[in-house]
């Protein structure tokens, strides 16, 4: 009975228009567009990364194994399960013109690659024929950025190792690239039959190997993953197929898309604040209808309803034109966004992003209208005039306040479940929780020095300062809801700012400090001592480690799957450096057990690092078992060692007896410290002395390090800036809403006396103070967080980042003063008379 | 005869209508004496309080001129108007038209601090005091009862010391024991300052305490009405 009156009244209302709720809709709008859109172009690209899996990853499976070829045994395997194989073997290699020599991830291919997809080149050719070469020299292909580099032009000579090659056009795609992750150096493909010439691939080198796969139609891969392992088990292989087929960035983008969602919901937070604001200025413009209705006898109930409905039907529209536009923007942006992206994506209209956003909408809009909408029900005709005049508002009963808690933990739930990484979304909701407290009393406390400061001996005789101090700290102000919606865009912003730059200080300024300029590889047992030797002769060189190196993969401890003990810990994860030593290595610390005899030959002994054995639980006497080049070693702890690897030096997790890896294959890592002035001549010398070795400027590797890291901090920036947008549009909502109040205002000072400059000044500078308070609020915030990243996300030390704080400060001072004063012209043009007349 | 402080001739004043122009005073002449009391009485719609907006330099008069201090209104602009009324006027509403974010103390000093007042606050304290609101200094517009938001703006219009006091129907909004209180209020407040007030007024009770009374009748005097 109640709800259909409810409904009919509600329907009455609304006849009125929607006219008060722009603020509304927008933020709501804005806040489920940006949401969707994040959400939509992650589907667009898992979308298209699904379908594009085979060609990614280059095959319809691949087998990749380390630092070895496959034998005839394995290739034979291979062969029996698939229709077409392709070799690939990958490394690192200097690519060398003349003096100029420049770090190279080469790819040697067979005839058969690319099983899927076409390589594209420039000028147009096949990519058979470009690496058929010319003028009876092996050809090769190049990314355009390392011609550049290297000043080469289509149809020049260049060498690797010893073999020259020629380059007969630039890569301009490569099918498979999104598969081969993070590489230090651009991209050269060549022929694996001309790279063997090159002297590059010797026992020991780091290289990897994949083969890929052409499957039957309809092959189970699951059965031939399993087959596999176990047909290939000596050589440890590693097997990736279409059903995931590039896994990296799968991951990758899934965690940028997660936590651009928590950003946007950031965004939705602080876009609640103005959606809250609205409804109240609704809710305080029914009164006399509240009180109209209470007194022809609608209860409290009824009123929740009536209102309730109306805010309903409200958010279904924002929610629609949210949704629209999330779903329209990637699509109608799509070729732009293609082209900025290295791998497939399909732009297409995507259903969950959208039910996501949509429910995202629809709990933020309850949450942050529950109790404005409770509160109206609690208003008594009686008193409704003074409460509302006075802002003296009831708490709402208390079945309201445990239904805005289970809103907000279904928000929070919805957003942890949904995004994929709840401790992240988890903790960001408690950040903003934090930061909406901490606002909310900042916001107080501002009104509260503003209203001390303004009654101040110093201000008298300063009317402008005076009144703008006391229009911050006065009763129905403007401070919360600017401090609050501002405050929280800008804090955001902050975090992300602070965490930025403590990110790029620790990368750029740190790390090089401690960090050597060079890490050499691959160099051969019989080229090492001719290499200290040129080292030891160079003034410019400060300190020389050198170490043998193999690489192996943690198989057992203690006779069980490695990566049942030890979870998902990154040292089982993949390969790992080892190296072996028959004395304690110089500055190093033993934390438990010793060191072997020089001469021991015994069964295989383990010195493990310290740290990382603590976290796997490992103790003296465990067993390890390694696959290192297909040869299974099991070895005991013998001793735990202290290892730094945040300083960029040397640094094994498992060091053994030399007897232990006496006969496999190695080769010598080298960290060379030199001043900058004797980098250049150092990194010629070596590669010009030998070809096969690899010179990795650990200057170079940190700056493009830098640079993916700046792409994503652009990302996170562009989510930010989203949510300062809807700050934004909360502030307009803020300053139209006060027009009316300021007009009045303008209108009695003008009778008092007040010229227009002065009330000007005065708006400017409430409005500046507002501004600031965010601001450094926000900094505060911000800071906070940026602390708590950098300290236990990224175990950093955190360092205060004063430019970034100041653009936020001035940044809060300049948006507020904008949106303030685009509001000042009509209290300052309307004449007194007409005010002051219609509110008599 | 004491020098004229305030002299309207033939001053006129149309409003746009939605049915087109309206006239809402349709030529005016008068003087007055300084330290004269004036009240201006009328039916509703009859163009009083239009009057003294004219007069305040509120509302600018589509014909005629209005003089006041021997400064022709017309002439001068919003902020020479703003100037002028913070030097030489203080204005009574009858809604009290209080700023609401400013205490009641805050509320009278600002024209003395916009004039320059450096006892711009004593001098507000003074004011309160004197209609009995020492009390409530500290106290928001919203805090205070109809009578004594009244108080405040009488405490805020004599501050400044004007040569003109301007009253709109300053008890319109009140009960007749608080209204009377207010008008003996005013009338003391103009007799300790010496100021010429004009008052708008349906009772006409008080604007038997006035030197003179104008009588309007669809925006002008009517002759009738007009004199004691």
């Amino acid at each position: 009975m109640s709800l259909r009156i409810a409904f009919r009244i509600a329907r009455r209302e609304l006849r009125g228009g929607i006219r008060g709720f722009r603020v509304f809709l927008a933020c709501l709008a804005l806040g489920v567009a940006a949401i969707a859109a994040v959400g939509s172009v992650r589907e667009s690209i898992q979308a298209g990364l699904s379908r594009e899996g085979a060609s990614l990853l280059g095959g319809d499976a691949a087998i990749s194994l380390t630092y070895q070829r496959a034998g005839q045994q394995e290739r034979a395997w291979m062969e029996t399960i698939s229709t077409d194989l392709s070799e690939i073997i990958d490394f690192r290699s200097m690519a060398v013109v003349g003096q100029d020599r420049a770090l190279t991830q080469v790819k040697a291919v067979d005839a058969a690659y690319p099983l899927y997809g076409t390589a594209l080149l420039e000028p147009a050719m096949p990519l058979a024929e470009a690496l058929d070469g010319a003028d009876g020299l092996p050809g090769a292909v190049m990314d355009p950025l390392l011609i550049a580099r290297l000043r080469l032009a289509v149809g020049d000579r260049f060498n690797l190792g010893e073999q020259e090659f020629v380059l007969r056009a630039a890569l301009v795609r490569e099918p498979d690239n999104a598969a081969g992750g993070f590489g230090l150096g651009p991209r050269t493909l060549v022929r694996t039959q001309d790279l063997l010439a090159s002297g590059l691939i010797q026992p020991g080198t780091l290289f990897s190997s994949e083969y890929r796969l052409r499957l039957p139609a309809g092959s189970d891969l699951g059965a031939l993953q399993a087959q596999t392992k176990e047909a290939l088990k000596s050589v440890a292989p590693r097997w990736r197929d279409s059903r995931d087929g590039a896994r990296g960035v799968r991951i990758f983008v899934e965690r940028l898309g997660a936590f651009l969602v928590l950003v946007g919901l950031a965004g939705l937070a602080v876009g609640g604040v103005g959606v809250s604001a609205a409804v109240r200025a609704y809710l305080d413009e029914k009164t006399e209808t509240i009180a109209t209705l209470k007194t022809l006898g609608a209860q409290g109930r009824t009123i929740f309803q009536i209102y309730l409905i109306q805010i309903g039907a409200l958010t279904i529209v924002g929610l629609t034109i949210g949704l629209a536009l999330g779903a329209a923007l990637p699509v109608v942006f799509s070729p732009m966004i293609a082209a900025a992206l290295p791998i497939p994506a399909d732009f297409t209209i995507h259903l969950r992003p959208l039910a996501e956003a949509a429910l995202y909408g629809a709990l933020a809009a309850l949450l942050f209208t529950l109790w404005p909408l409770a509160q109206a029900e609690e208003v008594r005709a009686a008193t409704l005039f003074r409460d509302a005049a006075t802002g003296n508002r009831r708490w709402p009963r208390f079945r309201y306040i445990l239904m805005t808690g289970i809103v907000l933990a279904a928000l929070v739930g919805a957003a942890a479940w949904l995004s994929g990484v709840a401790k992240l979304a988890l903790w960001s909701a408690a950040g903003l929780f934090a930061a909406f407290l901490a606002l909310v009393v900042a916001g107080r406390m501002v009104r509260a020095a503003a209203r001390w400061m303004g009654r101040q001996k110093g201000l008298r005789g300063r009317p402008t300062m005076r009144m703008a101090l006391g229009a911050v700290g006065g009763p129905g102000g403007e401070a919360s809801a600017v401090v609050l919606s501002l405050g929280l865009g800008l804090s955001v912003l902050a975090a992300v700012g602070q965490i930025d730059n403590n990110l790029r200080g620790a990368i750029q300024r740190e790390l090089p400090e401690v960090a050597p300029s060079f890490f050499v590889v691959d160099i051969q047992p019989d080229q090492i001592d001719a290499v200290r030797a040129r080292l030891a002769d160079d003034p410019g060189v400060r300190k020389v480690e050198s170490a043998p190196m193999l690489r192996g993969v943690i198989t057992r401890i203690n006779g069980r799957p490695a990566k049942e003990v030890a979870a998902n810990h990154w040292v089982v994860r993949g390969d790992r450096g080892l190296t072996y030593s028959a004395t304690k290595p110089p500055r190093t610390t033993l934390s438990q057990g010793a060191w072997w005899p020089p001469d021991y030959t015994g069964p295989p002994l383990i010195s493990f690092a310290a740290a990382e054995a603590g976290e796997i639980g490992l103790t003296l006497g465990d067993t390890l078992t390694m696959n290192v080049l297909g040869r299974d070693i099991t070895g005991t702890i013998a001793s735990l060692r202290e290892v730094d690897f945040s300083s960029a030096g040397m640094g094994f997790v498992m060091s053994m007896n030399p007897s232990a890896l006496a006969g496999a294959p190695h080769t010598f890592i080298t960290t060379i410290y030199a001043d900058q002035a004797a980098e250049a001549a150092i990194l010629r010398d070596l590669s010009t002395a030998y070809p096969n070795i690899t010179v990795i400027s650990v200057r170079n590797a940190i700056s493009r390090v830098a640079g993916l890291m700046g792409s994503i901090a652009a990302a996170i920036t562009y989510g930010a800036l989203a949510t300062l947008l809807t700050g934004a549009v909360v502030l307009i909502g803020a300053a139209a809403a006060g027009e009316r109040a300021r007009t009045y205002e303008a209108a009695v000072l003008k009778t008092l006396g007040a010229s227009r400059a002065s009330v000007l000044a005065n708006f400017a500078l409430r409005a500046a103070i507002l501004g600031a308070a965010a601001g450094l609020v926000a900094v505060g915030a911000g800071g906070a967080a940026g602390w708590a990243v950098t300290h236990f996300v990224m175990e950093n030390e955190f360092a205060f980042e004063p430019v970034s704080a100041f653009a936020i400060v001035t940044g809060g001072v300049v948006v507020t003063m904008l949106a303030g004063l685009a509001f000042a012209w009509r209290p300052l043009s309307a004449r007194p008379a007409q005010i002051l007349r219609a509110r008599e | 005869m004491s020098e004229t402080i305030l002299e309207l001739k033939d001053a006129r004043l149309s409003l746009k209508g939605n049915a087109g122009p309206v006239d809402i005073l349709k030529g005016i002449s008068l003087s007055v004496p300084r330290g004269e009391t004036l009240g201006l009485t009328g039916p509703s719609g009859s163009g009083k309080s239009s009057l003294l907006m004219l007069m305040g330099g509120l509302e600018r008069a589509t014909g005629g001129t209005v003089n006041v201090l021997g400064r022709d209104l017309g002439a001068l602009n919003e902020d020479a108007l703003a100037r002028f009324r913070r030097d030489h006027m203080g204005v009574v509403f009858q809604s009290f038209h209080l700023i609401p974010t400013m205490t009641a103390l805050e509320n009278v000093a600002t024209p003395l601090e916009l004039a320059g007042d450096r006892d711009a606050f004593a001098r507000a304290g003074e004011e309160l005091q004197a209609v009995g609101l020492g009390d409530r200094l500290d106290h928001y517009p919203s805090q205070l009862s109809g009578g004594e938001q009244q108080r405040v703006a009488l405490a805020r219009a004599a501050a400044p010391r004007p040569d003109i006091l301007l009253a709109d129907e300053p008890t319109g909004n009140l009960d007749g024991a608080t209204g009377e209180t207010i008008m003996d209020l005013l009338f003391g407040l103009r007799d300790r300052h010496g100021a010429t007030l004009i008052l708008v007024t349906h009772a006409k009770d008080l604007a038997a305490r006035c030197d003179r009374i104008l009588h309007l009748r669809d925006g002008v005097i009517d002759a009738g009405g007009a004199g004691q």
